[in-house]
């Protein structure tokens, strides 16, 4: 497999903030890659400087095997792109604002071809072109990013948060476009902080924080880092008999229940040990991803609220 | 009336700063009047033959007002009256539109009217700001002419006319916010409701009837059709007629009074002239980055060309002043030859202060259309073009070949005024000549004017609003005012405008040309380079 982008060691300071830290991120070509982080965690910053649009302090970041800053234009031949909170030119209308970006990039070669995604494309996003820029709501603004990047074929499409402000049925139709240009071979780069957008739609994922990537993997290989919560209902089960359970941590038993977690790895060993007992009722479930988030970020949580509450 | 003293506090702390600079601003125009009388018209002779002279040329009195008498009290009403009402309609209208429609176009009008305040008292509220700024505004006007020696009454008529104008057009901004969907569109119509109230009433005083010894004129028709015309009724510290007032008060109040009755039936949000639909698709033009920069940017060239169209009229059609002037008012006279050098006749010297002024709107016009660049940048709509294969040194220099365009089209309106304005002049074959060398010998002046704000832009990107206007103007006021003010020549030569070419005689010396070409061209082109390496930012 090639790799489409790539970011070694990828430091971007602004003044004395350092709002990336050393971030490395590679993306195979013909996946959909999950990039995951909280507000300010530096998925913008690192999506700018994937662009061309600004400059690493320090670090290489590479596309296609070139180098985005000094070849941004070449390369964004190849790239689409959807901000997370899209300006609008407040005298032009949506329609003309899409094809305005179809032209730069050259999709409307192919008339016929174009008119028909483009007509596709607004129909299935329920968009109304004929509006002029400052008209639109926050939700359609964000449409004509995403219908001027799906109008014209891309190699590379960056979203970044490319939903927010769409409701579920076009969160929807999105999904729909992310699996059409995946099946076509494209490769796409999804940052997002909607861990179930990015649990159906993503191949592989990249937790960032404080601009450094904390784990990356396939969601299988990052579920393998976490514990499964088991739970079957108590049935005047020997209390001592479920503490001997092999791996079982965090053991809660109350009379309707028990739960307890159990190392991911550790699943298939304690199996024919519940069949022992003849569990009934029995649900296993394993991390989701927000989870796994969660583990990377509780402690921040927890601390802000430490540092909170004096002030209330 | 539910939270409607809240809601005056919270208009007066928005706008503390920019009402501010309005009320100061024009209470300085005001200020400035009483001393510049003083030192150049000095003597009730003096005044007297500079009316004496607008019956020569009653275009002038378009940018003056109605001549009612040569005392130094009626004299001042006449000189600075309408662009005081000027001013004042368009703090009002603009007061009057980002209070109402610019809050419901946010949305904040909406969370506004969820609270007990409800719908209508907002809008009452404004009413009330608008006054009291109104209110403000008579008496620190009225105090800077009674602070220049002039009789109080006189000052007080002058003050309260000035804000009888504001809270005519006060009214007329709240009709226009009802009318239209965005402020902009409403902010659009006041404008240009208080430009023509000025236009209108300029087109009355130029048409009045004139007294016999030339000293007063009774307004024509027109004057009765605008706020500012009914205002001038007054005639200050010349009968100081406080009733002509009831008219812009009575106007105002009673387009007031309709908008109430509207807000009662309209709803939130809703406008009573349909937003437009735009187009469905993009036009042949917009097709690249420069049709981009081009539609953005043909409303500014526009409202530019029409300013030089104006100041290129006045450029020739005053001619016939020249010969008075030589004869009436001798030291404008000499003036006028110190601008036109040894070698120029005072027809040349008049039409190149004009042409400087139609180079400086048209290097205004060019900077404004550079500094839409930046303002695309801290909009967040440059990060999106330049996503595209559009590289951001192509995506500067639209702006540039857009701004450089601009500029030569409203140099090229400032020569079709004048041509217009020889229409009046028996053999205008010398005027021609000289407009088309005047106005030729401005583009490389305003073309400076597109590598300024470009530096700017590159180098100081936060800065590149205030720094490129205060250039511009610095340039403005020493080029065109340096040498009548009698400032040393190095200050004036500071300015690119002390170095565009102009017809002198039957000569007419290209070398300063040059120059400022070349300077145009480095800085475009240091630019262009500089642009390479420059980061786009994606927030202010």
């Amino acid at each position: 497999m090639t790799t489409v982008i790539r970011t070694e060691g990828l430091v971007k300071r602004f003044g004395r903030t350092r709002a990336l830290d050393g971030l490395d991120l590679d993306v195979e070509a013909g996946t959909v890659h999950g990039f995951l982080g909280p507000n300010g965690a530096g998925k913008s910053t690192t999506i700018r400087i994937l662009l061309g649009l600004a400059r690493a302090t320090e670090g290489t970041a590479r596309i296609f095997d070139d180098e985005p800053w000094g070849w941004a234009s070449a390369l964004h031949r190849r790239i689409a792109y959807v901000p997370g909170d899209v300006s609008l030119w407040p005298n032009l209308t949506g329609g003309e604002a899409v094809d305005f970006f179809a032209r730069l990039r050259g999709g409307t070669v192919d008339r016929a071809a174009y008119t028909e995604r483009r007509a596709r494309l607004m129909q299935e996003f329920q968009f109304d072109p004929r509006v002029k820029g400052r008209a639109y709501s926050k939700g359609n603004r964000q449409k004509v990013a995403l219908i001027a990047a799906f109008a014209t074929p891309a190699d590379l499409y960056v979203l970044d948060e490319p939903t927010s402000g769409l409701d579920p049925l076009m969160e929807q139709v999105f999904r729909r476009e992310v699996d059409r240009v995946r099946a076509d071979g494209a490769t796409v780069l999804l940052s997002s902080h909607i861990l179930s957008e990015v649990e159906q739609l993503c191949d592989r994922v990249s937790i960032i924080r404080a601009g450094r990537t904390v784990e990356s993997g396939s969601l299988g290989e990052l579920r393998h880092l976490t514990r499964t919560s088991v739970s079957f209902a108590t049935n005047g089960l020997d209390p001592a008999a479920i503490s001997a359970l092999p791996g079982a941590h965090d053991v809660a038993v109350d009379e309707a229940r028990v739960r307890f977690t159990v190392d991911s790895d550790a699943v298939a060993a304690l199996l024919p040990e519940l069949g022992r007992l003849g569990v009934q009722g029995l649900t296993v479930e394993p991390p989701s991803l927000e989870e796994l988030f969660l583990r990377h970020y509780g402690d921040e949580l927890a601390a802000t609220g430490a540092e909170e509450a004096p002030r209330a | 009336m539910n939270g409607f003293g809240a809601l005056l506090r919270q208009r007066l702390r928005r706008d503390r700063w920019t009402l501010l600079w309005w009320i100061l601003g024009t209470t300085a125009l005001a200020a400035i009047v009483p001393g510049a009388i003083g030192s150049s018209y000095g003597t009730e002779a003096e005044r007297a033959g500079l009316l004496q002279l607008t019956a020569q040329a009653p275009a002038i009195l378009i940018f003056r007002g109605t001549p009612n008498g040569a005392d130094e009290g009626a004299f001042s009403f006449f000189l600075i009256f309408a662009f005081l009402g000027l001013m004042a309609g368009l703090m009002n209208t603009f007061l009057a539109v980002r209070h109402t429609r610019a809050e419901e176009e946010e949305g904040r009008a909406e969370q506004v009217a969820a609270t007990p305040a409800g719908r209508i008292t907002p809008t009452i509220a404004t009413v009330a700001h608008g006054v009291l700024a109104d209110v403000v505004l008579a008496l620190l006007v009225a105090a800077a002419f009674a602070g220049g020696g002039l009789p109080v009454s006189g000052a007080l008529v002058t003050g309260a006319a000035t804000a009888a104008v504001g809270i005519a057009f006060l009214g007329f901004g709240l009709v226009a916010a009802q009318l239209f969907r965005t402020s902009r569109a409403a902010n659009a119509l006041s404008v240009a409701a208080v430009l023509a109230a000025y236009v209108v009433r300029g087109i009355g005083d130029a048409t009045g009837e004139r007294s016999a010894d030339g000293l007063h004129v009774t307004p024509g028709w027109a004057s009765w059709l605008s706020p500012i015309g009914w205002a001038q009724l007054a005639n200050a510290w010349n009968g100081d007629d406080w009733v002509a007032l009831l008219l812009p008060l009575g106007f105002g109040l009673l387009l007031v009074l309709a908008v109430l009755g509207l807000q009662r039936v309209r709803d939130l949000g809703a406008s009573l002239l349909p937003g437009r639909r735009g187009r469905a698709s993009a036009g042949p033009v917009l097709a690249s980055t420069l049709g981009l920069a081009w539609k953005l940017d043909v409303g500014v060239i526009v409202a530019w060309a029409v300013g030089g169209l104006f100041t290129g009229l006045l450029a020739t059609s005053l001619t016939p002043l020249v010969d008075a002037i030589a004869t009436d008012a001798p030291q404008v006279g000499d003036t006028l030859q110190g601008i036109a050098g040894a070698d120029g006749t005072i027809e040349q010297a008049l039409l190149t202060t004009f042409f400087t002024i139609g180079g400086l709107l048209a290097a205004c016009c060019a900077a404004q259309i550079v500094i839409k660049a930046r303002q695309e940048e801290a909009r967040g709509t440059a990060e999106l073009v330049l996503a595209t294969p559009v590289g951001r040194v192509r995506w500067l220099a639209a702006f540039l070949a857009v701004a450089a365009i601009g500029a030569v089209l409203a140099l090229a309106a400032t020569f079709l005024g004048a041509v217009l304005g020889t229409a009046s002049i028996d053999d205008p074959s010398q005027a021609l000549r000289d407009s088309a060398l005047a106005a030729l010998g401005q583009v490389p002046a305003a073309l400076v004017f597109v590598a300024i704000p470009a530096l700017c832009f590159v180098l100081a990107r936060q800065a590149t609003i205030p720094l490129t206007w205060a250039l511009l103007g610095l340039s403005g006021f020493l080029g065109v005012f340096g040498e009548l003010l009698g400032l040393p020549d190095w200050t004036h030569d500071l300015s690119p405008f002390a170095h565009a070419p102009t017809p002198q005689g039957d000569d007419y010396d290209w070398s300063g040309g040059w120059w400022l070409l070349g300077v145009a061209a480095v800085g475009i082109a240091a630019a262009l380079v500089l642009m390479r390496r420059r980061q786009v930012a994606g927030d202010g």
